[in-house]
């Protein structure tokens, strides 16, 4: 069967795919590339500085994820009325609450630790849900097109005007507000999202010449959509994933704010924000450092998608590969001309 | 009213929004500017003891026949001169003869017979009779144009309080509530730009002393932070419904709401069935360190369900004082007797119903569970919280302590033992008969043997039953810009009187 | 294009009806909404009263018959809130939410074209990673806490616009701000990328080599290739600001269909619930047919000849969907 074309030129129209600048100009190192890829992708990542800080502040978020509530739980509940509101680098109290306390006298520390996991187990789930859910929706739909196509869409139409506020209360009304049912929200309420690019994508694809050439080999549908069609979509669809992380967060956040969202005594970066907002003039780290935390996260997720983006695309790679100084001062003369 | 301030609040979750400002933050010395956590849904009278409606309508566009005074609890006459009980069932309201409403229809015994039949023995569902009244209605005569005789079906020594929240609004369609009603206050309503604000201006044909500002302009902001922010920059003379966090500074007013936070126990269910389990968390309960923290100390703990001033107050009554091992004693002992004293209680609490509800859910939550008990909680948006707290409850989920915050604005304790205190009572989960007994022998009295029979009753709840662990005596803060004066009282929150505003200069 | 028109139309007909269905049994799954309307200690009289003067305790068909044998009738019902007929309460929300969402996606359109292609020009570049910085850095704030933080530093610490409200030209620039960050963000991204591999497209090189000024290749011949993908996520943008710019609206006190809709959700006003949402529904179905059409339009116009698809088999059903209706991603590597 034929595998997709690894040409740039061949791959779908529009913005998604950066063909080389005078490709023929230049020696791509491709070779190489293949031979390892394992630690070339590695010692690719060490070569961009802005990739590695990112990766670096990922895996540390991972980490505090997965081990802070062990080791922080008990410091993250521990109360005292005496001590609320401390401002950062309260050092005189120990170390715990070298980001203040907070309006119960809790160490912000902690709080913002054990609220990692709760965060990340709300995001990364629904992320991952609409995601697979919406792609392989959108796949099937656009690779069929026709009144399968039609009808995804005019579903996809009718979740997307859908006040997913309503569905929220409703949810949390029938079940009761925890994690898991907000996960359920946010992921059928942003399956659209993929559903809809996916299909966009897909119904270009199945046109091309190489599904027709497997379509007239008499492969099966679906093996073709899980050769041909998905892989190249899978970029486009992840970087729009790491996009929608973001959006997941905050709209979390948006229901703590509208008091229907993760409920105390859990704890995420979205609920604190959204009731340190009642100290924003008299404790602003209440709402700050959760906040800088979503912020700091997600720049990270979208600077290493994008990087991660470019390093599995061969026709992209060879931008990588080149010195730095070298790239900066050619792409500038090569591209504006 | 207890019931004015709760049913308030539940509104104050939402609120609609919008107003505007913008441009008018140049202050107009004849305009005085108020911003409300929400927008009155409806200016009907009868509505008038929802907080959002009341606090703009009463005794702003219509006046009660009697009217209390908030810092004494008299009853002071308003429309009516004078009243008196004339029979076991009857009283009689001698009315004032020199007042009309706004629109010139002269004000008589008829109007107001008609204004209170159609608040308390019409189909209209409205809010009064809810509150003030259920399901007895009282028989009205019309004696010449300034007497009126009200009847009831049971003799009720405080029929004049009752009355006191009945708005008299011009005779109107009886059938249909009306948003913009006709009245015989200081004020008439102007303009009303539903969303974003509503403008009164002042009766010239009023019966009394002008108001000092020609008009009034309420807007509505859901977010404290906003409205402290309007009063800060001169955007609105008067801001309600602040935290002490939402930055209103020096410009903020504390003032005593005569709101009681409170745990309710479901006492039929384990472990809260044991007094000892309910007495423990009592104990358990730091109310000075609540107060202190949450509140700045403008709150103070609480002792009993109703504020000094209402009739039935028992002064002699003090809060529990804080002693854990006291509380770790008596788990410990109910647990030796059987009581399973391991199965989780849940507090139940209304997002927003008062300042910083969530974090006093969690230091509960922190504090019973340092006795030994297992306290889960819940924080449930409006509607679903008060399916835990009304008739007919939750019961499905084990033992339940909700927050409940209670307001007696009326002034006498009945009308809290009816809805919180009696084994039937609408939000009362359990009780005892000899309880329901005292409250109802209590409720046929009449003055110093009135607040006797209700202080020892209240007493008794205390000792024998433990209803409820109060924790803590609710502050309001008010953000008063320096264009104006105005002193804020406990019903500011629920009926805020423009004629009581003055400006500054 | 009038078939396509026809067809879109018609099969938006059916969803429109889904989504109402789904708003009313949905609402109605939250619960009767007799204890917030009536006082705390209202009797079980009073309550049944309730249920029964609204027709709460009627099985969902029959409420349902009910509702939409009034729809036909375009009666859209009485508020439970303030007794005002539902229709015209969501009529009067929305043009406010309205030009809340038209005048912000227009701005964040223009700046996003501007800064991504100028960070488009130099990949790679300064100005591409310090705007893709900030873009995203700018997409990932929490509106409330923007919108709290701005009122508290722009309208009372400088004193430059009023706090909240809908009055003169000023009271327009917070809400706008806070609602412009993200959408802007976004299209930054959008824009960029699609610039990006339009300018390393041959036909713009063909221009160049003809002799076209840099300004009028990025403007005439690239941007407008490069409009489609950015086309796409505005509107999906502009759907979120028109369907809930709840948080936004709350805090500065504007009049939209966002605010009422989560009021009328928290306070179970079914009937206005239900007329809000019909109306944002119809309005989001128009716009997406809107820029179906625009879509359509730039394809026919803009993409140069060499790039149609050649497949017959893509061409005669492409009628049926727009099938060039996609997100271009490309971030900053």
């Amino acid at each position: 069967m034929s595998r997709p074309p690894r040409n740039a030129v061949q791959l779908p129209s529009g913005g998604r795919t950066v063909a080389p600048p005078g490709t023929e100009a230049i020696a791509l190192p491709r070779g190489e590339s293949v031979a390892d890829k394992k630690t070339s992708l590695f010692q690719l990542l060490l070569k961009d500085r802005f990739a590695t800080v990112a990766a670096v502040v990922l895996v540390l978020v991972g980490l505090t994820a997965v081990f802070g509530p062990t080791l922080m739980g008990d410091l993250s509940t521990r109360q005292d009325l005496g001590a609320t509101n401390r401002p950062p680098f309260s050092f005189s109290d120990g170390w715990a609450f070298i980001l203040g306390s907070d309006s119960l006298g809790r160490s912000m520390l902690a709080r913002l630790v054990v609220a990692t996991q709760t965060t990340l187990s709300v995001a990364l789930p629904a992320v991952a849900i609409s995601l697979v859910l919406g792609s392989l929706w959108g796949v099937w739909a656009g690779y069929h097109r026709g009144w399968r196509e039609t009808v995804s869409m005019r579903i996809a139409d009718v979740i997307m005007s859908f006040p997913s506020l309503l569905l929220a209360v409703v949810i949390l009304y029938v079940f009761s507000p925890s994690a898991a049912n907000i996960v359920l929200i946010l992921a059928v309420t942003r399956i659209p999202i993929y559903l809809r690019t996916a299909r966009a994508e897909s119904a270009e694809l199945q046109s091309r010449t190489f599904v027709d050439a497997a379509r007239t080999f008499g492969t099966k549908p679906n093996a073709i959509i899980r050769r041909h069609v998905i892989p190249v979509v899978l970029p486009t669809l992840l970087t729009l994933a790491t996009i929608e992380f973001c959006y997941v967060m905050l709209a979390e956040s948006s229901l703590s704010f509208l008091g229907i969202g993760i409920q105390p005594p859990d704890v995420s970066w979205g609920l604190m924000v959204a009731q340190g907002r009642q100290y924003l003039q008299t404790a602003w780290w209440l709402s700050f450092f959760p906040g800088l935390a979503i912020m700091v996260t997600t720049v990270a997720a979208n600077v290493l998608a994008a990087w991660l983006r470019i390093a599995t695309d061969p026709a992209q790679r060879w931008r990588l590969t080149l010195p730095r100084k070298r790239l900066l001062v050619r792409l500038p003369v090569k591209e504006v001309l | 009213m207890t019931i004015a301030l709760a049913t308030g609040s539940v509104l104050a979750l939402t609120g609609c929004s919008v107003a505007n400002t913008g441009t008018s933050s140049g202050a107009d010395a004849d305009t005085v500017r108020i911003v409300l956590p929400i927008e009155p849904t409806t200016l009907e009278p009868c509505d008038a003891t929802l907080s959002s409606t009341g606090v703009v309508v009463r005794s702003n566009t219509t006046e009660p026949l009697i009217e209390r005074d908030p810092t004494s609890g008299d009853l002071e006459p308003l429309l009516a001169t004078e009243w008196e009980a004339t029979g076991d069932t009857e009283w009689t309201f001698t009315l004032r003869d020199d007042v009309t409403f706004s629109d010139g229809t002269p004000f008589n015994a008829e109007a107001a017979a008609f204004a209170i039949d159609r608040a308390v023995n019409s189909d209209l569902g409205c809010d009064v009779e809810g509150q003030m009244f259920g399901d007895a209605d009282v028989a009205l005569e019309v004696v010449d144009d300034t007497t009126l005789k009200i009847t009831t079906e049971a003799p009720d020594p405080v029929l004049p309080l009752r009355i006191s929240f009945i708005e008299i609004g011009a005779p109107t369609d009886a059938s249909a509530k009306v948003r913009e009603p006709i009245g015989t206050g200081p004020y008439s309503v102007g303009q009303w730009d539903a969303g974003s604000k509503l403008t009164l201006n002042a009766n010239e044909t009023y019966w009394g002393d002008a108001p000092a500002f020609a008009t009034a302009e309420y807007q509505w902001r859901s977010e404290g932070t906003v409205r402290a922010a309007m009063v800060t920059r001169g955007e609105a003379d008067l801001a309600l419904s602040l935290s002490a966090d939402d930055g209103a500074g020096d410009l903020g007013l504390n003032y005593p709401n005569n709101e009681t936070v409170a745990l309710r126990f479901s006492g039929d269910i384990a472990p809260l069935n044991d007094i000892r389990v309910r007495q423990a968390i009592n104990y358990a309960i730091d109310r000075t360190g609540i107060t202190d923290s949450l509140y700045a100390g403008a709150s103070v703990p609480a002792d009993q369900l109703v504020p000094p001033g209402v009739v039935g107050y028992n002064d002699s009554l003090k809060p529990w004082e804080f002693d854990l091992a006291k509380a770790k004693d008596l788990v410990d002992a109910a647990k030796a007797d059987g009581v399973p004293v391991d199965e989780k209680i849940t507090i139940v609490a209304r997002a927003d119903q008062f300042p910083k509800i969530a974090q006093m859910t969690e230091v509960l939550q922190e504090q019973l569970g340092q006795a030994g008990l297992n306290i889960e909680v819940k924080i449930a948006e409006t509607s679903v919280g008060l399916q835990y707290q009304v008739r007919p409850f939750v019961l499905d989920e084990g033992a339940i302590a909700m927050i409940v915050q209670h307001g007696n604005q009326a002034g006498d304790a009945s009308f809290s033992t009816d809805s919180y205190m009696t084994s039937q009572a609408q939000m009362s989960m359990f009780g005892s008969p000899e309880f329901d007994a005292l409250l109802a022998d209590a409720a046929t009295k009449t003055g110093d043997d009135r607040q006797v029979a209700f202080a020892d009753a209240l007493a008794y709840e205390r000792d024998n039953l433990v209803q409820f662990a109060y924790i803590a005596r609710m502050s309001g803060v008010i953000g008063k810009s320096a264009a104006v004066n105005y002193e804020p009282n406990s019903l500011s929150g629920d009926e805020l009187r423009l004629a009581e505003i003055t400006p500054a200069s | 294009m009038l078939t396509f028109l026809r067809r879109r139309i018609v099969s938006s007909a059916l969803p429109l009806l889904v989504v109402v269905l789904g708003v009313f049994a949905l609402a109605r799954l939250t619960g009767n909404p007799a204890s917030l309307y009536l006082p705390l200690n209202a009797t079980a009289e009073m309550r049944a009263n309730f249920t029964a003067k609204y027709g709460f305790d009627d099985p969902l068909l029959v409420q349902m018959a009910h509702y939409f044998g009034g729809v036909l009738r375009l009666d859209f019902g009485e508020s439970l809130r303030t007794g005002e007929p539902a229709a015209a309460m969501a009529l009067r929300a929305f043009p406010a939410t309205l030009q809340l969402a038209g005048t912000t996606m227009l701005l964040a359109v223009v700046l996003a074209v501007i800064v991504g292609c100028w960070a488009a020009l130099k990949p790679n570049g300064v100005a591409d990673r310090i705007s893709s910085f900030v873009s995203m850095a700018a997409a990932s704030v929490p509106d409330f806490w923007l919108a709290i933080m701005g009122i508290l530093v722009f309208a009372i610490t400088l004193g430059w616009v009023p706090t909240s409200g809908v009055g003169g030209a000023t009271s327009w620039i917070l809400p706008i701000a806070t609602l412009l960050l993200r959408p802007f963000g976004v299209l930054v991204q959008i824009v960029r990328g699609a610039m990006v591999s339009s300018l390393s497209e041959p036909y713009i090189k063909l221009a160049r080599s003809k002799g076209a000024s840099e300004f009028r290749v990025v403007t005439r011949h690239a941007l407008r290739n490069a409009a489609a993908p950015a086309l796409t996520v505005a509107g999906d943008l502009t759907v979120s600001l028109v369907n809930g710019a709840v948080v936004v609206e709350s805090i500065f006190g504007w009049p939209g269909i966002g605010k009422l809709m989560i009021d009328s959700i928290l306070q179970r006003d079914f009937a206005v619930l239900q007329a809000a949402v019909l109306l944002t529904a119809v309005s989001i179905f128009i716009l997406n047919i809107l820029i179906d059409l625009g879509y359509a339009g730039l394809d026919a116009r803009v993409r140069p000849a060499g790039r149609r698809k050649k497949s017959s088999r893509a061409a005669s059903v492409v009628v049926a969907e727009p099938k060039e209706r996609k997100i271009h991603v490309q971030t900053t590597p």
